[in-house]
């Protein structure tokens, strides 16, 4: 990848929660809920990531009548190589350790 | 693909629907949402979405205070890339369109807005309030505004509380109402007997506005060697014999009969010629003045001014009148031989002269003493002339050639038009007026340009590139050029400063009164003239030149026109 970004723990977590189910669309509020990280951090990594394109969005299909689309995410094909890479490194340099998707960090 | 997580949170929704908490989290949150701005926009429904599928009320509340936090950082953000683009400019997917449209200024509204601050800082630091002060108060002819009569009833409010006699008599001197400025005597006196002078010297210029009998009464008791607190009483008396005696010109007879008839006002007049000293307290007020000014560095040269200006001298023409009966007694005697008691008549006219000049604080008191120092060694050499004394009537003569010349040195020295001290602060005083208003005019342009580009950004860009580029041109330029102008004036306002601080800290009266004279004047001019009588001249003036610069434009450039058409023929 061209770019790089400056990787926190919290994105860390965002990348391998998303990395988590590769292919598959994730909800904001699950991956929140998975990592254990606030809106208020969440979506501006999202946001981020999106914009260097290594997240791909989409809106969902409303379901329920009267309710809002909701927003899915999945990091990009080239995005997971690079993802993966950037953990790895992470952990050998003891900066992150993976949580367990549906704990709290 | 299917999204996961999307199924037992939806089940509680109804559970927490009621909770007036979690109403009001969401309530927020979409309130948010409705001002997100533009460019991410998206995202702010996005994270509102998700709000349905929160657990619990604690997750909700929490969910929207994250949403609170993104809108803030994306209106932040969006705000400072909005200051990145020049006035006029909007960010993509805002109302007027995107940026970079044809013909918006190259400034950026951050670098205006900087320019700006810095120009608003300069002139809020003490110096440039003190420039402002001064010059606003020269366009207003120094004399006091609303603004000033507050100012003061607020230093007088406070000194009351403090029990601050001094500051009471300044603002007793300086008010322009005069009840207040007799209540206001009252208690700086009772506070401070030494302030009794201060009877003698409220609210006697412009209008004429005497003492009160008691308070003369207190004064000549205070001071009874002085001959002004005589003066002043019998100043107050006004007898109308006083209008009446130069009415025709040279006095006769009768006219001084009629003089001599008020006996009080000439037993008063005889006090005063008769009195040790002259103090008309003026030097008292000038170091009251100045201990306040230092106090009250924020006082307008309006209040500090007007009150010095206005403060009471005896009156110049009860002085002369009276100078002239003893002359004309003196001449009586001379013509009836009685040549000891004339001498004795004129030599207490001088001597009254020469104590008055030596004891004044300001100009017109030392010019009135020396006219009437003058006066009477004009008639003393007459009388030795006359009685063949050749001795006396040369040492008068040296004598008078000397009040002569000073007398003459002193018309010059104050006159504007003749002092060099004057000339150079009426030089320097164009470039403050200048200076000054063409900041405020590129203030008030800058300003125009700015809000027509950003409130009338569709019209500007369907107007004429003339008025688009005009309106570019002056959103680019006049905040720049307020900034070099409001450092300009700052800077040529140096020396005004540098008298305004002189005089405060000065103990001396006279120089020091004269530079500020001088300063105060040269700044006065240019108001004066605009706003005095000539007004309507300069307004029609100006009407007219700018009329016929634009007639000459336009023939100009019918000329031209006309050329080419010849030139190149259809």
């Amino acid at each position: 990848m061209g770019l790089r970004i400056r990787l926190s723990r919290q994105t860390l977590a965002v990348l391998d929660a998303l990395l988590a189910r590769p292919g598959q669309w994730q909800h904001g509020y699950s991956l929140s809920q998975s990592i254990g990280i606030p809106s208020g951090t969440l979506y501006p990594i999202l946001m981020r990531l999106e914009k260097l394109h290594w997240l791909e969005t989409r809106w969902e299909e409303v379901k329920t009548p009267g309710r809002p689309p909701r927003h899915l995410y999945r990091l990009s094909g080239n995005a997971r190589a690079w993802a993966r890479e950037e953990i790895r490194a992470a952990q050998e340099r003891r900066f992150w350790k993976p949580t367990v998707v549906g704990q709290k960090a | 693909m299917e999204a996961d997580g999307s199924g037992a949170e939806g089940m509680s929704v109804s559970s927490r629907a009621n909770s007036l908490t979690a109403r009001f989290a969401r309530w927020v949150l979409g309130y948010a949402v409705r001002y997100w701005p533009e460019e991410n926009r998206a995202w702010g429904l996005a994270l509102a979405a998700e709000i349905d599928e929160t657990g619990s009320v604690f997750e909700t509340v929490r969910w929207s205070l994250g949403g609170i936090m993104l809108f803030t950082r994306s209106v932040l953000s969006s705000a400072w890339k909005w200051m990145k683009l020049p006035a006029g400019g909007s960010l993509p997917g805002g109302a007027d369109g995107p940026e970079g449209s044809s013909l918006l200024p190259r400034r950026s509204r951050v670098f205006t807005a900087v320019v700006l601050a810095a120009a608003a800082l300069l002139l809020a630091l003490p110096e440039g309030r003190e420039a402002i002060r001064t010059v606003w108060a020269s366009w207003h002819l120094y004399q006091q505004s609303d603004s000033d009569a507050r100012t003061l009833e607020q230093l007088a409010d406070r000194a009351e509380k403090k029990k601050d006699a001094s500051t009471l008599a300044f603002v007793a001197l300086s008010t322009r109402d005069p009840k207040r400025a007799e209540a206001l005597t009252e208690r700086a006196v009772a506070l401070d007997p030494q302030l009794v002078w201060v009877y003698g010297s409220t609210n006697h210029r412009p209008d004429y506005d005497p003492p009160q009998k008691d308070w003369l009464a207190r004064l000549q008791a205070a001071d009874p060697d002085n001959a002004v607190p005589y003066l002043l009483e019998a100043y107050a008396l006004d007898p109308s014999s006083i209008h009446t005696l130069y009415q025709h010109g040279v006095p006769k007879d009768a006219d001084f009969e009629a003089v001599e008839s008020d006996s009080t006002w000439m037993a008063l007049m005889e006090r005063a010629y008769g009195a040790p000293r002259y103090d008309s307290y003026f030097q008292s007020h000038y170091q009251l003045t100045r201990a306040v000014w230092n106090r009250e560095k924020n006082l307008s040269p309006a209040i500090v001014l007007s009150g010095l200006w206005s403060h009471a001298i005896p009156s110049l023409l009860n002085l002369r009148m009276f100078a002239d009966v003893k002359i004309h007694e003196a001449q009586k005697a001379r013509a009836s031989g009685d040549l000891k008691r004339a001498e004795g008549l004129l030599d207490e006219v001088d001597t009254f002269g020469i104590r008055m000049a030596d004891g004044s604080t300001t100009d017109i008191e030392k010019l009135i003493a020396w006219v009437l120092s003058r006066n009477a060694n004009k008639e003393m050499i007459v009388l030795y002339s006359s009685s063949g004394k050749t001795e006396d009537e040369r040492r008068v003569t040296a004598r008078l050639d000397q009040i002569e010349e000073r007398f003459k040195e002193m018309r010059l020295a104050h006159n504007p038009a003749t002092s060099a001290g004057a000339q150079t602060f009426r030089r320097t005083a164009i470039l403050v007026q200048g200076f000054g208003t063409l900041t405020v005019v590129a203030g008030f342009v800058a300003l125009a340009a700015i809000l027509l580009l950003e409130l009338f950004p569709r019209t500007i860009r369907s107007a004429k590139p003339i008025w688009r580029r005009a309106a570019s041109l002056l959103a680019d330029y006049a905040p720049a050029v307020v900034l070099i102008a409001c450092s300009a004036f700052l800077a040529s306002f140096l020396p005004f400063q540098r008298v305004i601080a002189e005089y405060r800290a000065s103990n001396y009266v006279l120089a020091n009164e004269g530079r500020l004279m001088d300063a105060m004047w040269g700044l006065f001019e240019i108001p004066q003239y605009v706003t005095g009588v000539n007004a309507a001249v300069s307004t029609w003036t100006f009407v007219t030149e700018a009329l016929s610069a634009l007639l000459l434009f336009v023939l100009v450039r019918g000329f031209y026109r006309a050329r080419r058409t010849v030139a190149k023929p259809a």
